[in-house]
């Protein structure tokens, strides 16, 4: 087998890891040796699916012992199997990365023998990537559930990223689906990681710390720092019965327990045929979409999950965006005069992200901010103009200020359902003067809309085309 | 003292013709101040368009006086202004002349708050130029595709929207300091050429660097080429095949990927040539069409 078809492969069976980023870790660039690595990450790449490539991702080998349901390298099913030497897989990935396809390596591994073995096994590849090839680009591993602790210590050493899967949201679909693995196994690892990322940001406070007035020598540290870029974990949307609620829940406690760097949603996708999961063809991926909005509220604009849903709405509204759903709820809060409210308020308004509202604290300072500026910084102005006042004058119009009449302005597709997922788009019937009268009531809720407008449409069509033809 | 040569006529309207480069329009901008004229347009003689009765200055570059006004906005308004106007500077658009001359004006005034009065018209162009080149020199970064040529040189070929090849060229000299490597801007004629940690130019460029320097060039023959190595398709072809296996075909979306890769950067993109069979098409070329991507054997 030449090394082409083995990284197909072992690609083919990475692929469903969501996590790709390359973020977290500044390391500057060193004379004589390749790479380095930025705090923002670089994508280099994006596939027919709109995700990005920024690191080679691979497994080391997809051979496992585990039988994990909703996995495709599970020991049960009839996939052709393969491994990488260390020397391969080091050669590949400096090739790649000397022509900028990619910005590091992204290493998993199906478990051979056993979590320990399987774990040597990456620390081998990797000591000679970072060691003998001099390498300093990013590099991001999971860790085996079930592996040692000296281990996953001597790997997050290696590593800018660690990463642990969740799998499932609950205990008791693991042991349906994943019997090999419990909670207990996945989470302890997830701990030790965290704990040694704070008492290694504890120790570089302390040697940077002066507490003499003579000359201060820094101590050349004795080692590299352990999985500077923190972890992150995934976990399967879709294959088991929890809600939303559950979901943002747990994801909640993990930022703020493990000090979790991000929580990777995957929607389920049917690539097994075991009677324990769903069959149909329907992956969820608007659910996943808003449960990353959600997330997004979580770390970047200082939302709490009970703030954005809770046990009575045990799931996300795929209509609206939380953010939005969150402001419809809670209209007594608004509309905020874009002239003084303080940066935190600017934040929870829909249309209003982090850039701007940082551009509207920073533009204030010189002018009063109307309609037109407000245009000009680049916010969406279309959604924001129903919460805000400038100069104490409410900017909504054709909207009542109520919950419903702004719901249906947001709600409304963008540009009559031309953007966004083709699979999600509604063709709705375009205006015409030969269209007949319009029935009051539609039977059957959205779909049935849709399908009415659909035939309108055609049937204009067919009008139009008859009157051609006469003529 | 430099007398302003005569001009024809009402000078009412007048119009600034410089050669396109930073230098050229901060010369100008020289000009403006020394003439005491305020110019309605300060444009790249390339792309200048003289109004109905609008007299025009063509103004010859001085680095001299451009290291003048340079000095003079960094002194009154901060380095943070000068990189404000630097970057507002490389954008392809017509008016980006003018709209730096009119900030300058406006910022020599305000002094170092200038550049964050972002609502106001002045700054507002520059503001979303600065922006512009943010992200295309993002995309430099991202879509440039190294090719490995004998004598050990990398070779990447990008045609961005700005001139932003010596905005990345420190980041590229920094990551791949192992390696020679040139990055060919096509669109803007430009080459940013580094030669390897031993090679050191001795000059400090305009950029405030010494390890890579940029080349004008006019046609792709000028850079003699040297032909691939061996094993640089054997590495296209594993890209590929990667690029094929990490797609998951049941998540389709062609859309979210040309939003964020857009079709202009395709033509240089390893990973979206189609493959070749055999070595007997090497002279076949990939060209855009309206349905996208296709072999041809014209060019």
């Amino acid at each position: 087998m030449d090394l082409t078809q083995k990284l197909e492969i072992l690609a083919d069976a990475a692929k469903y890891d969501v996590a790709c980023t390359s973020s977290g870790a500044q390391r500057q660039a060193e004379l004589g040796k390749l790479g380095s690595a930025s705090c923002a990450g670089c994508c280099h790449s994006f596939t027919p699916d709109g995700r990005c490539i920024s690191l080679l991702k691979v497994l080391l080998t997809n051979a496992c012992v585990y039988d994990c349901a909703y996995c495709v390298n599970r020991c049960s099913n009839d996939v052709p199997r393969a491994a990488f030497t260390p020397q391969e897989l080091a050669e590949l990935t400096i090739g790649f990365y000397r022509r900028n396809y990619i910005e590091g390596l992204f290493l998993s591994s199906g478990v051979i023998k056993s979590p320990d073995y399987t774990t040597e096994l990456m620390i081998k590849a990797l000591s000679l990537l970072r060691n003998e090839y001099g390498f300093r680009g990013y590099i991001h591993a999971k860790g085996v559930p079930g592996t040692s602790p000296a281990l996953i210590d001597q790997l997050g050493r290696l590593v800018d990223r660690l990463s642990v899967n969740m799998e499932l949201p609950s205990q008791e679909s693991l042991q349906l689906l994943a019997p090999g693995k419990t909670r207990q196994n996945i989470l302890a690892p997830m701990k030790q990681i965290q704990e040694s990322i704070a008492a290694d940001a504890e120790t570089n406070a302390l040697m940077r710390r002066k507490n003499h007035y003579l000359t201060h020598v820094a101590v050349p540290k004795k080692q590299r720092a352990f999985a500077p870029a923190g972890q992150s974990t995934q976990m399967i949307i879709g294959a088991t019965p929890e809600n939303d609620y559950q979901i943002l829940t747990l994801s909640a406690s993990l930022y703020s327990q493990l000090q979790l760097k991000r929580v990777f949603f995957s929607a389920y996708i049917p690539a097994t045929t075991n009677p324990l999961l769903p069959q149909g063809a329907n992956v969820q991926l608007n659910r996943e979409h808003r449960l990353y909005q959600a997330d997004w509220l979580l770390r970047f604009y200082e939302f709490n999950a009970n703030e954005i849903i809770d046990t009575a709405h045990p799931y996300l509204d795929l209509d609206l965006d939380p953010k939005a759903n969150w402001a419809i709820n809670n209209l007594d809060s608004f509309p905020v005069e874009v002239n003084t409210a303080p940066y935190e308020m600017l934040l929870r308004v829909p249309g209003i992200g982090v850039v701007g509202a940082k551009k509207i604290c920073k533009a204030r300072k010189h002018r009063a901010l109307c309609e037109q500026e407000l245009r000009k910084i680049g916010v969406a102005f279309k959604r924001a103009r129903y919460f805000i006042t400038c100069n104490g004058k409410y900017q909504g119009t054709g909207a009542r200020f109520e919950p419903g009449s702004i719901r249906a302005r947001l709600a409304a597709p963008i540009d009559g359902g031309k953007h966004g997922r083709r699979a999600g788009n509604v063709c709705f019937g375009q205006m015409s003067l030969f269209d007949q009268e319009q029935p009051t009531a539609l039977p059957g809720g959205p779909e049935a809309a849709a399908a009415f407008a659909l035939q309108e449409q055609a049937k204009a069509k067919r009008g139009l085309l008859a009157e051609k033809a006469s003529a | 003292m430099n007398l302003p040569i005569p001009i024809e006529g009402p000078y009412t309207e007048i119009a600034y013709e410089y050669d396109g480069t930073l230098e050229g329009l901060l010369t100008a901008i020289f000009k403006a101040y020394q003439y005491r004229e305020h110019p309605t347009d300060v444009v790249a003689s390339a792309n200048l368009q003289p109004r109905l009765g609008q007299s025009v200055r063509s103004i010859e570059t001085d680095f001299h006086l451009a290291e003048r006004v340079a000095r003079g906005i960094c002194t009154t308004c901060g380095a943070k202004t000068f990189a404000f106007v630097r970057n507002a500077a490389l954008v392809d658009s017509p008016e980006a002349g003018t709209n730096v001359y009119r900030f300058v004006r406006f910022a020599m005034k305000t002094g170092p708050v200038a550049m964050h009065n972002i609502a106001n018209p002045l700054v507002q162009p520059l503001e979303r130029a600065n922006t512009f080149v943010r992200n295309e020199s993002e995309r430099v970064r991202q879509f440039v595709r190294f090719h490995e040529l004998e004598g050990g040189i990398y070779f990447g070929t990008i045609s961005p929207k700005a001139n932003v090849v010596p905005l990345v060229m420190a980041w590229f000299a920094a990551r791949f300091n192992t390696q020679p490597f040139i990055i060919y801007d096509e669109a803007h004629g430009l080459a940013g050429v580094y030669e390897g940690p031993a090679a050191q130019t001795g000059t400090t460029n305009v950029w405030g660097n010494k390890s890579w320097y940029l080349v004008p060039v006019d046609a792709r023959s000028d850079l003699n080429i040297p032909p691939e190595v061996p094993r640089e398709q054997a590495m296209q072809q594993a890209w590929k095949a990667f690029y094929q296996a990490t797609t998951i075909s049941v998540r389709y979306h062609p859309e979210l990927r040309q939003h964020f890769m857009p079709q202009r950067f395709w033509k240089d993109l390893v990973e979206l040539h189609p493959s070749l069979p055999t070595s007997a098409h090497s002279g076949i070329t990939p060209v855009r069409s309206n349905a996208g991507m296709k072999l041809s054997s014209s060019a």
